[in-house]
């Protein structure tokens, strides 16, 4: 059998096609350093010098010496004299074209976005015979649901530096308030998306969730991003107000998933675990989401929360 | 000769050639076909298969009046044309790529990055820096999630069995089980892997952070081992949200959003009007009834009654665990 990678794929398969992809690239930016074309290729310094290594090899026959790819390091810089036809990559293989398809599935492209267009257009560019197993490939994977809409307009935003307008609902206030932010990183996390931003209307740099965010609409107003101190999620580690959560057997196994090592054993099945209580209303409902099977052990403020909650509804 | 090397010389030889090159003419230049004729045919055959599975468009071309019966690559389906991307179209599309690629857990990564390198092919100037992140494993341990699905993914496009070892969390046992992979599928940060299963003999649905040990099918590898059904849908299987698990028969089910959760119908449930009544049809009572209290007291069941009346029970227990405070 032949040599496979990890990953399932013939080795031969990978470097096949990373050495297809090479001699266009370094005919196309002649004279980037080895490590400027190693980064690009996704390769190891070593490993590029061995791909070249190969590549003066390859000719077509008969095998005169202007039949041979000439690829060659001067004053470490890469420079290609003869590339034997290989002037462009070959097009996007219908795995390709699937991975980059669910890749930009999960930011929820819209009608007439720029995220939407740009996949019509890389269905264009895959080879005839490739469009059905694509397509079909395309059922294979499925991640629509994962992003939240508005994601895509809130990426165009990021990446084109344009101020957007969205209702926000904070956890105090009763109504939405539209705001005007100026958009720098999305991320999720344990499911759920938050998009960090500065703030126009409240003068500083905050978290927004996904789930209180709407109508996000993009501004024609751009500005400069700063190398900005990032909105983050506070952490065990760095809460000062950590809560104590002990876990009904039932729901263990679940919790030691999620947590691993920081899962404590407490006798009888049951695990316990610490939570940051920064946001009381996060760790209430976090608590009752459990149905019953999860108990604040402290401290007080956050047990009295979770029991007042569970009141309301009785 | 190395066979990557043997396979790049063919296609420069293919790429270059304005007739089509006849199997004597290949066999002549390459003395890696040496040998008996059969053997040296289906050498190239499996050579052919290689390069044709990376996608690149050899044809065979029956004889005519210009020339032999033989082999070329067609040119115009080889090279990659340009997409015509406009920079915020290669920004947003670079964007969701590089960060489904650094989340670490994506089926299919190394196609992702061939990908992402081939449509930055025709930038001019740097790529763009991406903003977008995604932490998609929502789990302690999720070293081994990126060779997982990188396996599945092969065994699913290659339509392969595989052996798998599942822990199931709510017996704490691990099953030993065949399955015959169709999709994956993420939700919430998690990869489900939905096929058929031998042992149980019915489509399944499986976490992917649950499969302790996998194997693929090593036998005949270019040939299917199984055809998905027809009509067959990944949503079908896979619960978008947790009242949508198909334990029962549908169940309608009335909530009200009060307060600060009043504008937000459409955000927390799918196929919604304004607010604030929701309804909902659900297949899992008790996975609703878990959601509406994830989202405080706020959110409220207005019937049916013995929904209500579940909810209740569950809000009693909790007081209860919680009550010393409270009196």
């Amino acid at each position: 059998m032949n040599p496979t990678t990890e990953k399932g794929r013939p080795l031969v398969y990978e470097r096949l096609r990373r050495l297809l992809f090479l001699v266009p690239f370094v005919s196309r930016n002649q004279g980037l350093t080895v490590d400027e074309v190693a980064a690009a290729a996704g390769l190891s310094t070593s490993d590029l010098l061995e791909d070249l290594e190969l590549l003066t090899l390859v000719g077509r026959p008969p095998f005169q010496p202007d039949d041979f790819v000439d690829i060659y390091v001067d004053d470490d810089r890469v420079y290609v004299d003869l590339d034997q036809r290989l002037s462009a990559p070959p097009r996007l293989t219908a795995a390709e074209g699937v991975a980059l398809a669910s890749a930009a599935e999960l930011l929820r492209p819209a009608a007439g976005d720029a995220l939407r267009s740009a996949l019509q257009k890389l269905e264009r560019v895959l080879p005839e015979q490739a469009v059905q197993r694509y397509r079909d490939m395309g059922r294979q994977l499925d991640v629509t649901v994962e992003g939240p809409t508005g994601l895509a307009t809130l990426s165009q935003g990021i990446v084109e530096h344009r101020e957007v307008e969205l209702d926000y609902l904070t956890a105090n206030r009763a109504t939405t308030e539209r705001r005007r932010v100026q958009p720098h990183e999305l991320f999720s996390f344990r499911g759920q998306w938050y998009l960090s931003a500065q703030c126009l209307s409240r003068g500083d740099t905050r978290l927004f969730r996904f789930d209180r965010l709407s109508n996000a609409t993009l501004t024609d107003v751009r500005f400069t991003p700063s190398p900005q101190v990032r909105a983050r999620l506070p952490t065990t580690s760095e809460s000062e107000k950590l809560v104590r959560v002990r876990f009904e057997a039932g729901a263990a196994p679940y919790i030691v998933e999620r947590f691993g090592d920081e899962a404590r054993a407490v006798g009888e099945g049951r695990v316990e675990v610490q939570v940051p209580g920064e946001s009381e209303r996060w760790v209430t409902q976090w608590v009752l989401s459990f149905g019953g099977d999860a108990v604040v052990i402290e401290p007080e403020w956050a047990r009295k929360a979770v029991a007042t909650a569970a009141a309301a509804w009785l | 000769m190395e066979r990557t090397e043997r396979l790049l010389d063919l296609v420069a030889l293919l790429l270059d050639a304005k007739i089509p090159v006849p199997w004597s003419g290949i066999h002549a230049s390459f003395p890696d076909y040496g040998g008996s004729s059969e053997a040296s045919e289906r050498k190239f055959e499996r050579d052919k298969a290689e390069l044709l599975e990376l996608g690149i468009p050899i044809e065979f071309k029956q004889a005519n009046d210009e020339h032999e019966a033989g082999y070329v690559i067609d040119r115009e389906q080889y090279y990659l044309p340009e997409p015509g991307l406009t920079p915020e179209e290669l920004a947003v599309l670079y964007a969701a790529g590089s960060a489904s690629l650094a989340s670490g857990a994506f089926p299919g990564r190394q196609d992702l990055a061939h990908a992402l390198r081939k449509i930055g092919f025709f930038a001019d100037g740097p790529l763009p820096v991406p903003k977008v992140r995604l932490e998609l494993g929502a789990l302690a341990d999720a070293k081994e999630l990126p060779g997982r699905l990188e396996l599945l993914w092969s065994a699913i496009n290659a339509r392969k069995s595989i052996d798998i070892d599942y822990f199931s969390p709510h017996s704490r046992e691990l099953t030993h089980r065949r399955v015959d992979p169709y999709g994956l599928a993420l939700r919430r940060g998690l990869w489900s892997l939905v096929g058929y299963c031998h042992l149980r003999r019915s489509i399944r649905t499986f976490h992917v952070h649950r499969v302790r040990a996998l194997t693929v099918n090593s036998k005949s590898p270019k040939s299917a081992d199984f055809e998905p059904p027809k009509g067959f849908a990944l949503q079908d299987y896979v619960a978008h949200w947790p009242w949508q698990h198909r334990f029962h028969e549908p169940v309608e089910v009335e909530l009200e959003l009060t307060g600060t959760l009043a504008p937000l119908a459409r955000q927390l449930f799918p196929d919604q009007s304004e607010g604030p009544t929701v309804i909902i049809r659900a297949t899992d009572v008790d996975g609703l009834i878990k959601y509406v209290m994830s989202l405080g007291p706020e959110a409220r069941v207005r019937g049916p009654a013995e929904v209500q009346a579940k909810l209740q029970t569950l809000a009693r227990r909790v007081l209860a665990s919680h009550a010393e405070v409270t009196q």
